[in-house]
């Protein structure tokens, strides 16, 4: 019987804003295209279902040697997962990846966020990081940090009104994301300053 | 004993169209069935054992058959059936799938009520009723209907063509600090989380702040 | 919510393998609905073991893309069941004459049936069990 393949190699993760992408070294035959194959298995499989393997649809016989896991890692617990290779009329045994991945290891940055004034306004638009993210925006008059205000926003790629502001202040505004499924949150962006509209005393 | 030949093409497509839980029971003509089809509607409670007839869809010939009435309570979930007639042969039951009033109704957008001083505007949101059997009966907000419905309300300047987005739970909204005499168009829709459901924007209102006395 | 976008996309493919109209797990003849408010920790620690112990593992379809969001759904509820299970230790979720009546009906509608009729109509009934569990929160 031919040798078979050799099994992907260095097997790993890829976890940023709880977008999971499964990557490994290609296996390479001469004259051979080689083609990938991935599953998971949940905890649920391990305990409950006979240690059951699941294969994804999107990375059944592959060309590319990445795999968007997103989809499938939709729990908070810890998941198996392994890649096998494909070529000519030969195939490899499964790689696994060594340990296992849970998604509340994603790391997590700050949002791009854009901070206006409009008049008396203070107004903040943020970032679409998809259905699991909250941001969490504090603001405050320049010069008075001690008196941090805080605004859960879900709403994104909107312009979002913040609070009001007093005439001619300078308020700054920076935000962070939150995940409430993994109950982790980001780092701080970057403060933006924005100036409130001139003085009042016309309109009183 | 009469049993009709059942060999007519099936009614097809029947499915329930729900708005604020009024629920309308769909389905289209059997293919090439011509004129003078005529329908019988039934529908059951899912996990009851029994169908029950609809008697003010008995021979009908329309395409509908409002059954919010036998459908309001949104705590069960229903199956609905459409057979047809025409000249002497009928169709098969042809059943819905399963009719979950709390998740499958669409949400009509609230209504919209604006009032405006010098420098800020008053916005005064009502969400929709659940559908009811009669004026009379006691009107159901779809607030009490899903706790977490929340309001996105969107303003716009006209003057400066920039809108802001507000989320708000309370029904109220007052915009202070805006400029004399400019206009304000505010439009407004529901947001549910759980389940996921949300309406549309209303229309938009637009009103003017009041010119500066001063100026 | 993410048990229930989950749940939606295969909704229709699960209630359509469940061809029995006249019996529920879930909500019937007793509704969840019914259940006081001080018995609603234990049944939903209670439903939410009998979903991951009897329900998921019986429902295996040909199709892998529902497969794929059983199995979501099913990781999910083992999270959630971890969770609960602090609560039980802790004695915060305590098991009522109600909720003891309530749960031995729910079992004994699933074991009124085949178990895989039994498991798949189960699952079928999870937007049931949700608007409960959300409605109760």
């Amino acid at each position: 019987e031919d040798a078979r393949l050799p099994p992907p190699q260095n097997i790993s993760i890829l976890s940023t804003n709880m977008r999971h992408f499964l990557t490994w070294s290609p296996v390479t035959i001469q004259g051979e295209t080689v083609r990938y194959s991935v599953e998971f298995q949940g905890e649920y499989e391990r305990e409950y279902a006979n240690e059951s393997w699941i294969p994804i649809g999107e990375c059944s016989l592959i060309t590319a040697t990445v795999c968007n896991i997103t989809e499938d890692i939709s729990a908070t617990v810890a998941y198996s997962l392994r890649v096998r290779a494909d070529g000519g009329a030969r195939r490899s045994e499964w790689g696994t990846l060594k340990g296992f991945f849970n998604r509340n290891t994603t790391s997590l940055t700050p949002p791009l966020m854009k901070v206006t004034a409009d008049g008396y306004h203070l107004l903040v638009e943020l970032e679409d990081m998809g259905p699991a993210f909250q941001f969490c925006v504090l603001y405050w008059k320049k010069g008075e940090e001690s008196r941090m205000q805080q605004k859960m926003v879900k709403e994104v790629s909107s312009t979002v009104h913040l609070d009001t502001m007093e005439a001619g202040r300078e308020y700054c505004v920076k935000a962070q994301t939150y995940v409430d499924t993994i109950n982790r949150s980001s780092s701080f962006s970057q403060a933006q300053c924005v100036r409130a509209q001139g003085d009042r005393s016309v309109w009183l | 004993s009469g049993e009709l030949y059942c060999s007519l093409p099936n009614p097809r497509n029947v499915h329930f169209e729900s708005t604020n839980m009024k629920n309308i029971l769909h389905w289209s003509a059997p293919e090439s069935a011509g004129d003078g089809v005529l329908y019988n509607v039934k529908y059951s409670v899912y996990g009851v054992g029994k169908w029950i007839r609809k008697p003010e869809c008995r021979n009908i010939n329309r395409t509908w058959c409002d059954l919010s009435s036998e459908t309001a309570d949104y705590e069960e979930q229903y199956y609905a059936s459409v057979k047809a007639f025409l000249n002497g042969k009928c169709s098969d039951w042809m059943e819905t799938t399963r009719f979950n009033p709390l998740t499958d109704t669409k949400i009509g957008p609230p209504t919209v009520n604006i009032s405006s001083t010098e420098k800020s505007i008053l916005i005064t949101l009502t969400a929709p009723e659940k559908w009811k059997r009669s004026p009379d009966e006691e009107s159901v907000s779809l607030l009490q209907v899903y706790p977490g419905l929340r309001y996105n309300v969107s303003v716009l300047n006209k003057k400066t063509k920039k809108r802001w987005f507000f989320s708000i739970s309370n029904n109220t909204l007052v915009v202070p600090w805006l400029e004399p005499g400019t206009a304000y168009c505010v439009s407004a829709q529901i947001h549910v989380t759980t389940p996921l459901l949300h309406s549309g924007f209303s229309k938009e209102y637009c009103t003017a702040t009041l010119k500066d006395k001063t100026a | 919510s993410e048990i229930r976008s989950s749940f939606t996309a295969i909704k229709a493919n699960i209630q359509a393998r469940d061809p029995v109209r006249t019996l529920s797990i879930l909500s019937h003849p007793h509704s969840l609905h019914r259940v006081q408010s001080s018995d609603k920790c234990c049944i939903i620690h209670k439903v939410f073991n009998f979903y991951v112990d009897k329900v998921f593992k019986h429902c295996q379809t040909e199709d892998t893309y529902v497969n794929r969001k059983i199995s979501s759904i099913a990781n999910s509820f083992l999270s959630i069941k971890r969770n609960l299970e602090q609560c039980h230790i802790q004695n915060k979720c305590l098991c009522g004459q109600e909720s003891t009546e309530k749960f031995k009906q729910i079992l004994a509608n699933y074991e009124g049936l085949n178990v895989t009729s039994a498991a798949m109509k189960s699952l079928g009934e999870l937007d049931i069990l949700l608007d409960w569990v959300e409605k109760s929160r």
